[in-house]
């Protein structure tokens, strides 16, 4: 198959080096002498696929710590999907070249709610079937994890098990019990599955329906598997598996530098965010930890920069020291630091100016809204004088090009919000222009608010597509000069919101929009809005349901027994601090508000120097 | 001080772009700890560049790069890079220049390409002279002016032909950017001029990068 592919088939793509394989520090294990088999699919194209961490964590995990063998395949750009059905070559890992119906297990990341088109093509493309019940006892078993498995609902028709959590944690485990019940028949390697905490077998659920469409119960069918599926969390963040010795792509990827996670979770709580909530609680990694794998990292790659990674990088305990000890190590080296988010304050500025010393590039803050009522609403505890003054720090050490981000459609926004928006905006930008000697650059970028699982929104309307088109004709309507205004669009926000907090009978949707050639629905030049209204006039199904209602508190959700040990009654308050615009502080300040995860999973909230 | 270094391509890595080749070698100078001298100025980069582009699809048995570095023994270079390295690629020869030896892309002027087939059923040396006889071969560019008709001939210096068992061998000798850029696409245009199909191709890659000196071919390290 590699030689026909070499030969043949790569030189008529684009971007043959997707598909090549080979990379340094790639792992191919041999395939004999390894237990389980299993693929690492990204069900989006290969270079944002090899940008992603929990990847090349779960790779590392998998090849070095166990018996076990894991490979890598990623969606197909269509030039190449094309070639693939008319030569007949299956979709095949990059490691060995196999097709990934050879496999034991295919195991699809999940990051993003519209990348299930993909899934089911690379399904398709491997010459699995898509729906579960449908496979046979020689097929892999087709799991999934990652954020959107937290309301797994949605895709339960596809998918054999869903790993929910941090799946360091959990897939060796998961591996092990396949192994050592090998042999035996599917329907019961899936009932012991079953049973390892974390591990979610959708088919041994039943679901019933209310007239009106909510759930009346869902429950096991079978004796041993849990009502409830707790996911899975590192305890010891420090002492975690990271990889010292990524695999280093030979074309350019989206984030193409070293990574060092340096916390996991965050504790900000804003009210939106749904990482906020499912990567409970901070835990973070001692800056001597740090430095040794940033070094490991640095010598194994090669790369001229590292990026300190995690949700809110700014408020890592130990990022200044961290900072200048990297910034000392390898600065004459031309090797950089870079910091992926920045908080909007002065110390975030000054820590921005340490590791920029020489390139000034875009300047990226994210106040979410546009007035404090809102923010205090969203609880993204950010003031005015914050910003402005992030901003005079930026525009008076020499950054001349600001992008802000912003929400449209959170709860309770009005006219006064929007106008709150573009008020800030032309602050920032006279701030510009009074310190910056050049012209300066301003862009703002308005994303769709969509209300996920398991955060305090979950009980919210979305904006429908019409609202959320008037906001932005009137924003449009209101040009600043020089701040260029960018919109997400509000169709794909839409399917997004239909997903987050949808149930099982939207597979049929899913199922029928793939048929009709939908996929990377993510890419703007793919999205085929037209072709999902069809597949859901096909179920009789109405999107609307998922997305503009109201929900009230009694009803069941499709993802309630799914524990992320944070617990509905902290949802509950903090949804109505939310509609009286109250904001809650960072609970490493004030102490604990009970969320409930640290008792709850025998954790602490783990810092690891004074700030 | 500053080197001159020749390395191959494997045909595992013949996909791999410019670009990527650049990074590449950049990331494998700082695995193997390479003492390599920093620009100056805002944005400083290795100071190390490449000779002529290898054309994406195309692997090379003699490609050069030259690098500015603290002093460190070329032995000493080759085993650190070579040690570093991604299988398929491997350093076979460097030499110590001077500072202010012209650049690779200035001084390298030619370069050949094999085309290995299986066996066509056509008169290759004959094919191979008619070429050469021609005044002028014509193609349509492949470089930025797309739609511009361009002469090939005075850019094709040697076409070779050799038979064996069960391939036939083709070895085309060009000029490279002085006086004529001969691109590697636009020779299998000529092929299919002639009737020899891409279907019969096996394989092609680049042999070696020259310095033209009238009639006489040198290698980079040879001739500085």
């Amino acid at each position: 198959m590699k030689d026909r592919l070499f030969k043949d088939i790569l030189p008529r793509v684009s971007k043959p080096a997707r598909y090549a394989g080979g990379e340094l520090n790639m792992i191919k294990k041999d395939w004999e002498q390894s237990q389980m088999k299993m693929v690492f699919a990204f069900p989006d194209v290969y270079e944002i696929g090899m940008s992603h961490l929990g990847g090349k964590i779960l790779y590392g995990v998998v090849n070095e710590k166990s018996e076990h063998l894991m490979e890598r395949a990623f969606a197909p750009w269509p030039d190449m999907e094309e070639l693939m059905r008319e030569e007949g070559i299956p979709l095949y890992s990059l490691e060995s070249f196999t097709p990934l119906n050879r496999f034991d297990v295919i195991g699809f990341s999940m990051q993003y709610e519209l990348s299930i088109s993909n899934v089911l093509n690379m399904l398709d493309l491997g010459g699995i079937p898509l729906w579960s019940e449908e496979r046979q006892e020689s097929d892999p078993i087709v799991i999934a994890g990652g954020p959107v498995v937290f309301n797994p609902e949605p895709f339960a028709g596809f998918f054999d098990a869903f790993l929910v959590g941090e799946g360091e944690e959990l897939i060796l485990e998961f591996l092990d019990c396949l192994e050592q019940n090998q042999g035996l028949d599917r329907k019961t390697r899936l009932l012991k599955v079953a049973a390892i905490e974390g591990v979610y077998v959708p088919a041994l659920y039943l679901v019933e329906y209310k007239a009106d469409g909510t759930i009346q119960a869902m429950r096991p069918q079978y004796p041993g598997v849990p009502d409830r599926v707790r996911k899975r969390l590192v305890q010891d963040f420090d002492a975690a598996y990271f990889p010292d010795a990524p695999i280093v792509p030979y074309m350019e990827i989206v984030h193409d530098r070293a990574v060092l996670e340096v916390m996991r979770g965050c504790q900000r709580a804003c009210r939106f965010c749904h990482a906020g909530t499912v990567y409970r609680p901070v835990r973070e990694k001692s800056v001597e930890t740090l430095k040794r794998q940033a070094q490991s990292q640095l010598q194994n790659t090669g790369y001229d920069e590292i990026s300190l990674a995690s949700l809110s990088t700014l408020d890592y305990s130990g990022v200044n020291r961290l900072v200048k000890d990297l910034v000392k190590t390898y600065g004459d080296q031309g090797i950089g630091v870079a910091l992926p988010s920045l908080r909007v304050d002065a110390f975030s500025i000054d820590l921005a100016n340490e590791v920029q010393k020489v390139r000034k590039t875009t300047l990226t803050l994210a106040p979410e809204a546009g007035t404090q009522r809102l923010r205090d609403v969203i609880n993204k505890n950010v003031s005015e004088d914050d910003l402005y003054r992030a901003v005079e720090a930026a525009f008076g050490s020499g950054w001349n090009s600001v992008k802000l981000y912003f929400m449209l459609g959170l709860p309770t926004e009005e006219e006064a919000d929007l106008d709150g928006i573009l008020d800030l905006l032309a602050k920032v930008k006279s701030i510009g222009n009074r310190l910056s000697r050049r012209s300066v650059e301003l862009r703002a970028s308005m994303a769709c608010f969509v209300p996920k699982a398991h955060t305090p929104f979950q009980w919210k309307a979305q904006n429908s597509i019409v609202e959320l088109e008037e906001k932005r004709r009137y924003l449009q309507g209101r040009k600043i000069r020089n701040v260029k205004l960018s919109f997400h669009d509000s169709q794909t926000s839409m399917l997004e919101g239909v997903m987050a907090r949808g149930d099982r009978r939207l597979a049929q949707v899913i199922h029928k929009a793939w048929e009709r050639g939908c996929k990377f629905d993510g890419w703007s030049e793919y999205f085929k809005f037209e072709q999902w209204m069809e597949a859901f006039a096909d179920c009789h199904i109405e999107p609307e349901f998922y997305t503009v209602r109201e929900r009230p508190y009694n009803e069941i959700f499709p993802w309630d027994f799914i524990d992320t040990g944070v617990s509905k009654a902290y949802l509950y308050k903090e949804n109505e601090m939310a509609s009286i615009a109250m904001s809650t502080p960072d609970c490493r300040q004030v102490g604990c508000l009970e969320c409930g995860i640290c008792p709850d999973f025998g954790v602490y909230l783990d810092q690891k120097e004074e700030a | 001080m500053r080197l001159r270094a020749e390395y191959s391509v494997g045909p595992d890595l013949k996909f791999l772009a410019n670009l990527d080749m650049m990074h590449l070698m950049e990331r494998t100078l700082r695995r193997a700890g390479i003492p390599y001298l920093l620009s100056e100025g805002f944005n400083p980069h290795i100071k190390m560049s490449m000779g002529t582009i290898l054309p994406v699809g195309v692997w090379g048995q003699k490609e050069y790069f030259d690098l500015e570095l603290n002093h460190m023994p070329m032995v000493d270079f080759m085993t650190a890079m070579n040690k570093a390295l991604p299988p398929g690629m491997h350093i076979r020869h460097c030499c110590e220049i001077p500072l202010l030896a012209p650049s690779l892309m200035k001084v390298i002027n030619a370069a050949d390409y094999i085309f290995m087939m299986q066996p066509t059923g056509l008169d290759l040396e004959n094919i191979a002279a008619q070429i050469l006889g021609q005044e002028k071969v014509m193609v349509q560019s492949k470089g930025k002016n797309k739609l511009k008709q361009k002469d090939l001939r005075p850019g094709l210096y040697d076409i070779k032909v050799e038979s064996q068992d069960e391939m036939e061998i083709i070895m085309v000798r060009v000029s490279v950017n002085e006086p004529l850029n001969v691109r590697f696409d636009e020779i299998l245009d000529v092929f299919v001029q002639v009737g020899i199909d891409k279907k019969y191709m096996l394989d092609f890659w680049r042999r070696g990068n020259y310095i033209k000196k009238g009639e006489k071919y040198y290698s980079p390290l040879e001739k500085v």
